[in-house]
């Protein structure tokens, strides 16, 4: 019974991660796409949350959105995705939160 | 049996149209008896202060809403306490009868139900 959590905005400007990291619960999952992957970039203080975070979920992250902004992601432990794996992902998620 | 909706509204009542189509929303679920509860988080937590001036700003008072929802049969309406926290808030400011949850709470609440629509 697990939620797939999708956040397009930047945690730089938005609330979404950091709203999110709060309410996800063991073993759900989150994918960055758009803006979002920014969390991802090595040493912000968005990665630094993402890897100290205790909670046990599994991160995903668009691939296109990854490669276009030149992000690195060897440091983190993420999962990169098509768009044919998106799309199974929210299939196999028993809800999906699309964060706006 | 009606699948359940959690409505989880995230944005300031005079900040762009979210709140407004939250509201809507949840007022088409009450009319048609879905099982709907909301959830007031981040910003959307200003939603609930009492004695706002929308026409100041020549805008359409959602509080007339807002007091209509318990009427439209949505009755499970919730606040994110860290959310009232962070603003210095207090739960007795608040114009609307609502739960106060923690984290912990509000994870339950999202496992509970089958479809979530943050807006």
């Amino acid at each position: 019974m697990t939620t797939l959590h999708i956040l397009n905005a930047s945690p730089m400007q938005t609330t979404q991660l950091n709203s999110c990291l709060r309410v996800l619960s063991a073993g759900d999952s989150v994918v960055l796409c758009g803006e979002a992957v920014q969390a991802l970039r090595a040493d912000s203080a968005a990665a630094e949350q993402l890897l100290s975070c205790d909670r046990a979920f599994q991160l995903y992250a668009l691939e296109e959105d990854v490669h276009a902004r030149a992000i690195a992601i060897d440091h983190m432990q993420v999962t990169l995705l098509d768009y044919p794996a998106f799309v199974a992902l929210c299939v196999d998620c028993a809800r999906v939160n699309s964060w706006t | 049996m009606a699948k359940s909706v959690l409505l989880i509204s995230r944005h300031a009542p005079w900040a762009g149209a979210s709140a407004a189509e939250a509201l809507d929303i949840a007022l088409a679920a009450g009319a048609f008896d879905l099982p709907l509860s909301i959830l007031f988080m981040d910003d959307g937590v200003l939603q609930l202060l009492a004695q706002q001036q929308p026409q100041s700003l020549a805008q359409k008072d959602l509080s007339a809403n807002l007091q209509a929802l318990p009427m439209f049969g949505i009755e499970r309406l919730y606040v994110a306490q860290h959310c009232l926290a962070q603003r210095g808030l207090a739960e007795s400011s608040l114009a609307l009868a609502v739960d106060c949850l923690d984290d912990q709470h509000i994870q339950q609440l999202i496992r509970q139900h089958d479809y979530v629509v943050t807006l």
